[in-house]
C-alpha cells in the first residue's frame, strides 16, 4: 500500500471530516456540509451514468422529490424528522425504479430527453401543485434538534450526513466491487453483449435508477434539513448540470472520484465568489479545462500518476489483486452457460 | 539586572495593553478605528441582477458620496458584495460568508424574496442588522425579526395600497384578476382581507394562468360585471395579454398594477397596442424616474463610477437603503454596536430620503419601514410621470 494511495487518503480525508466542526467557523461548516450532501448525489448518479452508462437527467428531481417529501411530511402532517427523512428517500427510490421501466425501451439521446422532460414536469410540480408543495414561494421546516446528543443543530447535522456519506460510500464501493457492479459496466459496455452473457438488463437498469434515486433522496432530505427551507429553484436545471459536473470533473465510473468532484466543485464555486459578476465564465472555463486536459476526471488522473488509486470490479484478498489469470465463471457470476 | 526586569515588566505591559485594545477591537465585528465594513447580498449574475448587482452599485455610490465627506465619525464605509444567483442555498451561504468570513458589521441586502427568506434563520442566529433593500416576502419581516429591518415595501402593502389607491379615484365597482401561484396568492390573499376590513366585495374575482396567452373569458366577465377599476395581480406577460384583450374587447376600466410591473415604458411596448396602457397606473417603491432631474446628483455618481451604466430604478432601491443605513450608523454614535444600531434604526421616524415615497418610520413592532407605494403612469408618447403617493398605515 502506497503512502498517498487511495485507503490512505481517503482515511486522512475523514479524519480531517471528522475534526472539521471544531476547527471551523460557521460558514465553512456549511460548505463541508453542502459538500458531504453532494457527495452522496454523485455517488448515486455515479452508478447510474458512469458505471451503467444510463444517459439520465431526473437526479436533481429525485434530489428535489426526497427535500420537497421530507418537507412536506413534516410540514403537512405534522411528522418528526426522522420518520419524514427514511420516507423522503424511500418515495425518491421509488421514482427512480419508476422512471427506470421506460428506459429499458430508450438509450442514449432519447433517454436524456425522456428524463429531462419527467425533470421539467417534476419542476412544473413543484411549481403549480400549490395546494401540496406551495408553489414558487417554497416553505421552511422545522428546525430539528438533535437532544439529548451535546450537538447543535449544524454539528448535529453535519455528523449526520457524514455517517451517511461513509455508510452510502462503503456500499456503493462494495457493491461495484460485486457481481452488480460486474453487471452495470457490462449493461454500459454493450447491452447485446451483457445480455447474451445473461444479465437481466431490466433488473439491472432498474438497481441502477433505485441506487440513484435513493442516494438523491437522502441527500435531499439532509438538504432540506440543512437549509430549513425547501423551494422550487434549488432542484432546476442547473442542479443537474452541477451534478453531472461533479461525476465529470471527478471520474465517470469511479465512486473516489465522486467523492474528490463533489468536493472540487463545491470549493470551486465558493472559490469563484471571489470573481464577483464572472462566477459563471470562470466555472465553464475550469469545465472545460478538465474535459480537455483530464478527460478521465481527478480519478483518472490519480490512477494514471500514483500508485494505489486503482479501482478493481473485483474484491482484492489481503489487499493483493487477484492473479490475472482468465476467471472461472463461478457460480455467482452472472455468465450463465 | 533592574533594567533588565524593568524592560520585561514594559514588554509585558506593552503586549497587555495591546491585547487588551484588540480584544475591544474585536468585540464589534467590521469596525475598526477608521472603517466600518458593511456586507451586502444579491444576485450579481442571472437575470435577479436588477434587484442584486444595481441597488448594490447604488449603496455602492451613496457610500463614496459619504467617505468623501470624511465618512461617519470619522470611519470610511467599505462594501462587501456576495453573490447569492437568487439561489435559496447560496444566499445562506452568502449570509454565513459575509459574517463570519468577512467579518462585516451589518448588512444591506436582499434581492430575492425566496432567498432572503430562506437566509432569515441564518440572519437571526448572527444577530446582525440587515436592511433588506428589494425583496418583498412578508416573511422576512413578519413576524419581526429584532434586527431584520426592511426599507422594500412588502406584498401585503401593495395590495393594501392598490385597493386604497382605487377607492381614492372613487371607483364604485372594484374587480380582481390575479394569478394564484405563490406569489400572486401572497399578494391576492392580503387583497382580499383588505376587501373584507373596507366591508367591500369585489364584482368579479378572475384567475389567470402566468403563462396564458389569452384572456378574453377573464375580460368579457368583468365586462359583464361592468367594473370601473380592476386591481391586477399578475406577472408583467399576463397583464399585457390582459390589457391587450381588454382594448380588443372594449373593455377600458382604470387598470391598477403593483411593483411585479413596475417600468410602464417597457410595459407598454410588451402590450404593444397602441392606447391600450392609458389607463393603466403601477406600484414602483420610489418616488422618482431615472430621467427626473430630481435624482441629478445620483445619475452623475452612478454614470461616473460605472461607466456604461445609465441611473435605473433598481439603483435607487440601493440609494434609499443605504442612506437609512447611513443614518443609523450616525444615530448609533461612536462608539459604534450592532446593538446600537438596531436601536438607533428603531426610532427611525419619518426619515426623508432622497427616493422613497414618504419618510421612513421604524418600530420595535414594525420593521417594515416603508409604507409608501408611489403611483406611477405613462401616457402614450410621453414619459413614465409620478402620480402620488399612498401612505398605508
Amino acid at each position: 500500500m502506497t503512502l498517498f494511495g487511495r485507503r490512505n487518503v481517503l482515511l486522512a480525508m475523514f479524519v480531517v471530516a471528522a475534526v472539521t466542526p471544531f476547527l471551523v467557523n460557521d460558514y465553512y461548516l456549511f460548505i463541508a456540509n453542502t459538500i458531504l450532501i453532494y457527495v452522496l448525489l454523485s455517488i448515486g448518479l455515479n452508478v447510474l451514468v458512469g458505471y451503467t452508462g444510463q444517459l439520465a437527467f431526473a437526479n436533481a428531481a429525485m434530489f428535489g422529490i426526497g427535500a420537497y417529501t421530507t418537507g412536506l411530511l413534516q410540514v403537512r402532517l405534522g411528522w418528526p424528522f426522522w420518520l419524514a427523512f427514511p420516507s423522503g428517500a424511500v418515495i425518491a427510490t421509488a421514482v427512480g425504479l419508476a422512471i427506470s421501466l421506460p428506459a429499458l425501451r430508450l438509450k442514449g439521446l432519447y433517454l436524456a430527453v425522456s428524463t429531462l422532460a419527467f425533470a421539467q414536469f417534476t419542476q412544473w410540480a413543484f411549481l403549480n401543485w400549490e395546494t401540496v408543495t406551495y408553489g414558487a414561494g417554497g416553505f421552511k421546516t422545522p428546525p430539528i434538534s438533535f437532544a439529548p446528543l451535546p450537538f447543535s443543530k449544524e454539528i448535529g447535522l453535519y455528523y449526520l450526513s457524514l455517517l451517511f456519506v461513509v455508510v452510502l460510500f462503503v456500499l456503493a464501493q462494495n457493491a461495484v466491487r460485486s457481481r452488480f457492479g460486474r453487471a452495470f459496466v457490462a449493461v454500459r459496455d454493450s447491452e447485446i453483449a451483457a445480455q447474451s452473457l445473461g444479465v437481466d438488463l431490466l433488473r439491472y437498469k432498474a438497481l441502477a435508477f433505485g441506487i440513484s434515486g435513493f442516494y438523491a433522496g437522502i441527500a435531499g432530505g439532509l438538504y432540506s434539513a440543512l437549509l430549513n427551507f425547501v423551494s422550487p429553484e434549488g432542484y432546476d436545471l442547473f442542479q443537474m448540470v452541477l451534478q453531472k459536473s461533479m461525476i465529470v470533473v471527478g471520474g465517470l465510473g469511479s465512486i473516489v472520484g465522486s467523492i474528490l468532484g463533489a468536493g472540487a466543485i463545491v470549493v470551486i464555486l465558493e472559490a469563484l465568489r471571489a470573481v464577483k459578476g464572472v462566477q459563471e465564465i470562470a466555472f465553464g472555463a475550469i469545465l472545460v479545462g478538465f474535459v480537455l486536459f483530464m478527460p478521465g476526471g481527478i480519478a483518472g488522473f490519480l490512477k494514471a500518476k500514483l500508485r494505489g488509486w486503482e479501482e478493481p470490479l473485483h474484491r482484492t484478498q489481503g489487499g493483493r489483486p487477484p492473479p490475472s489469470t482468465l476467471v472461472t465463471p463461478s457460480e455467482k457470476s452472472e455468465v450463465r452457460s | 539586572m533592574a533594567t533588565g526586569q524593568g524592560v520585561k515588566g514594559a514588554a509585558i505591559g506593552l503586549l497587555m495593553t495591546v491585547a487588551a485594545m484588540q480584544a475591544v477591537q474585536a468585540q464589534v465585528p467590521g469596525v475598526t478605528a477608521d472603517t466600518i465594513r458593511i456586507g451586502s447580498f444579491g444576485a450579481l449574475t442571472g437575470p435577479g441582477y436588477l434587484y442584486g448587482k444595481l441597488p448594490m452599485n447604488g449603496i455602492e455610490v451613496v457610500f463614496d458620496q459619504v467617505n468623501a465627506a470624511g465618512g461617519i465619525n470619522g470611519r470610511k464605509l467599505q462594501l462587501v458584495r456576495e453573490d447569492d444567483r437568487c439561489d435559496p442555498a447560496a444566499a445562506i451561504g452568502a449570509v454565513k460568508k459575509l459574517v463570519s468570513e468577512d467579518n462585516v458589521f451589518a448588512l444591506i441586502g436582499g434581492g430575492c424574496s425566496n432567498a432572503t427568506f430562506a437566509a432569515r434563520e441564518a440572519l437571526d442566529q448572527a444577530k446582525i442588522p440587515l436592511i433588506v433593500m428589494a425583496s418583498v416576502h412578508d416573511g422576512i419581516t413578519t413576524p419581526v425579526a429584532p434586527a431584520i429591518f426592511s426599507t422594500a415595501l412588502t406584498s401585503t402593502i401593495e395590495s393594501q395600497a392598490q385597493l386604497e389607491y382605487a377607492l381614492a379615484q372613487n371607483a364604485k365597482r372594484i374587480a380582481v384578476v390575479s394569478m394564484r401561484d405563490a406569489w400572486g396568492r401572497a399578494r391576492y390573499t392580503p387583497l382580499m382581507e383588505a376587501f373584507k376590513k373596507k366591508n367591500i366585495k369585489p364584482v368579479a374575482d378572475e384567475e389567470m394562468a402566468p403563462d396564458a396567452n389569452d384572456a378574453t373569458a377573464q375580460v368579457l366577465r368583468l365586462k359583464a360585471a361592468n367594473a370601473d377599476a380592476v386591481l391586477i395581480v399578475l406577472y408583467p406577460k399576463p397583464a399585457a395579454i390582459f390589457m391587450r384583450d381588454a382594448q380588443k374587447l372594449g373593455f377600458k376600466p382604470l387598470a391598477i398594477g403593483q411593483s411585479g410591473i413596475a417600468d410602464p415604458a417597457a410595459f407598454e411596448d410588451q402590450v404593444g397596442s397602441p392606447g391600450a396602457t392609458t389607463q393603466f397606473r403601477t406600484i414602483s417603491m420610489v418616488r422618482y424616474t431615472p430621467e427626473d432631474p430630481a435624482v441629478d446628483k445620483w445619475r452623475k455618481a452612478i454614470e461616473a463610477k460605472f461607466p456604461g451604466d445609465r441611473l435605473s430604478v433598481f439603483n435607487l432601491f440601493g440609494i434609499g437603503s443605504a442612506e437609512v443605513m447611513v443614518e443609523g450608523l450616525k444615530r448609533a454614535g461612536k462608539d459604534l454596536t450592532r446593538d446600537g444600531l438596531v436601536a438607533a434604526l428603531d426610532k427611525l421616524t419619518d426619515f426623508q430620503t432622497d427616493v422613497y415615497g414618504a419618510g421612513i418610520t421604524c418600530t420595535t413592532g414594525d420593521h417594515r419601514c416603508n409604507k409608501a407605494p408611489v403611483w406611477i403612469a405613462k401616457e402614450p408618447g410621453k414619459p413614465v410621470r409620478v402620480l402620488g403617493v399612498t401612505k398605508v398605515e
